[in-house]
């Protein structure tokens, strides 16, 4: 508990968070607004449609992985490792911790970023006059499946950041994965694609597009890619030196 | 007896690269112990696996008898301080005191206590890339006085130092080491911290060359003690009687050679001769360190 407070003042005593949720905040009121306005009333009918567009709110897992990463990598990158490793030995105690503080991180990133986007969505929709067709269970499972899943890319974030202690390094990657990599593989195996942890973690919202896996799949197929890569940091972090 | 610190055969390769062979040693309470050797001797290595932030290859090493991560909360028995530069710039001094200090469970107003005891309270609020070396030094040495340690373990903490700097440091150190606590402190310089250790501890190529008292070490090789009297030519006679060469350094001061302080301090008692200032020559020092550590290469 004591070096989960320590993860989380390390977490607000930087500009970083501040700027990631800058950023997170301008790009969920730019994308909502201009698309909630500027789609033609014919691509706003089904239930399919109003969940796609008000999904954008996870793009909040982008910055909670980012967040996350930073954990472990600016560590390495400052040095702070040495003087964090010294107050606290215990190496899965503080993987532990940290993953703990960036799922908590996430969890905030998820609220703002989906909060944004739908609270503003569907002010627009109605100001447009755009029949809402999603049920209550339809918002509940996208703004939960948001939110739970921003929170778990916090938590991959940590992991691949100490996988890949590199700051840089870590950063390229995650975009690279999540921005390229995930959609070419989806779009040409999609039976494939759908496994993967972008797109599994986007079947949590509900029916935002085809071919995804239904929603409990996903919480289990991100659940599970979460754990993974959280094995596999935690064990390099075991056993590599802070020198 | 227990050490405060055994280090028992440690060894670490790195690949082709021997960093630490067979460094076995022990140091006792209430010492300041320098690690003394040449850049890439092996000492950052070993104050790692030390403080259980490198695996040894081979041996072990214990802090109080155990090893380090095998401590209760660590911290509270041993503070250290390995670069320093270990900070985030975008971080102030107190908020990086504070994120360590919770590790740990110790309440923010320990922070603002060491933050005045190293004397950057005003300094305290300031993101940390606005420091000079030598606060980013003395905010190291905060972190590592946070958990009101018996042990110091400190890597190069003179590099960057003014004389000022320097000075602080050792009327610190001193201060620190006088209620029975230990110091372990490296440098690659024996000048820069020979007026603060005890003892020294000398390696180079990964393995240890000397391990003895200043005095010991600088009477073995023929050391130079710079000794001020108002009766400079009554103590020239009785430190000759007993055997020791002296040569006058000016008119105030002898050169007494291949002997110890003590040794000077004794006979000038014995003789009833007062003394201003005995010092052991820092240039000589430095010159058995290079002639040691160059063997060390040598062999």
């Amino acid at each position: 508990m004591n070096q989960l407070r320590a993860e989380l003042l390390k977490i607000r005593s930087t500009r970083t968070t501040i700027g990631l949720l800058a950023g997170l905040i301008t790009l969920a009121l730019l994308f909502t607004i201009l698309t909630c306005t500027l789609s033609p009333m014919s691509q706003l009918f089904t239930v399919q449609d109003q969940t796609n567009v008000l999904s954008f709110g996870s793009i909040a897992g982008v910055f909670a992985a980012l967040a996350g990463v930073m954990l472990f990598t600016s560590e390495y990158r400052f040095g702070t490792i040495r003087p964090t490793s010294l107050f606290n030995p215990n190496r899965n105690r503080l993987f532990t911790s940290k993953v703990t503080a960036g799922v908590l991180s996430g969890l905030v990133f998820g609220v703002i970023g989906e909060g944004l986007v739908f609270a503003i969505g569907i002010v627009i929709f109605k100001i447009r006059g755009v029949d809402i067709v999603m049920s209550g269970a339809n918002m509940t499972e996208l703004i939960v499946g948001a939110i739970v899943g921003t929170a778990l890319w916090g938590a991959i974030g940590v992991a691949i950041g100490a996988i890949v202690p590199n700051q840089v390094g870590a950063v390229i990657a995650l975009l690279a994965w999540g921005f390229v990599v995930e959609n070419l593989v989806f779009g040409f195996l999609p039976k494939i694609g759908r496994f993967l942890p972008v797109h599994a973690s986007d079947s949590m919202m509900g029916p935002i597009q085809n071919k995804l896996l239904p929603g409990n799949a996903g919480v289990v197929v991100t659940v599970g890619w979460a754990l993974v890569l959280a094995i596999i940091g935690m064990s390099l972090l075991r056993r590599r030196d802070v020198i | 007896m227990t050490y405060v610190i055994e280090s028992a055969s440690l060894t670490k390769r790195y690949g082709d690269v021997l960093a630490v062979d067979d460094l076995s040693f022990n140091i006792e309470a209430g010492t300041i112990t320098g690690f003394l050797g040449p850049n890439g001797a092996g000492k950052s290595t070993t104050l790692r696996m030390l403080l259980g932030l490198a695996k040894p290859t081979r041996g072990h090493a214990t802090l109080f008898g155990k090893p380090y991560d095998e401590l209760e909360t660590p911290a509270l028995r041993v503070g250290a301080v390995l670069e320093a530069t270990d900070f985030h710039p975008g971080r102030s001094g107190r908020d990086h005191l504070r994120m360590l200090s919770r590790a740990v469970g110790l309440p923010d107003s320990r922070v603002d206590e060491v933050l005045a005891l190293v004397e950057l309270q005003d300094a305290a609020k300031r993101r940390v890339k606005g420091y000079s070396l030598g606060m980013r030094q003395r905010l190291g040495l905060a972190s590592a006085l946070l958990g009101d340690p018996d042990l110091l373990v400190l890597d190069e903490p003179a590099n960057g130092l003014d004389p000022e700097g320097v000075r602080w440091l050792r009327d610190f150190l001193r201060d620190f080491a006088s209620g029975g606590r230990t110091v372990l402190i490296s440098s690659h310089v024996l000048a820069e911290i020979a007026q603060t250790v005890d003892q020294v501890l000398i390696i180079s190529h990964g393995r240890l060359i000397t391990e003895s008292t200043l005095d010991d070490l600088t009477a073995r090789v023929g050391g130079v003690v710079r000794v001020q009297s108002p009766n400079l030519d009554q103590l020239a006679e009785a430190l000759q009687r007993e055997g020791i060469v002296t040569t006058r350094n000016n008119d105030h001061a002898l050169l007494a050679q291949g002997t110890t302080r003590e040794r000077v301090g004794d006979i000038a008692l014995s003789a009833g001769i007062a003394i201003y200032e005995l010092v052991t020559e820092g240039s000589s020092l430095e010159e058995v360190f290079l002639d040691l550590t160059s063997e060390g290469v040598s062999q």
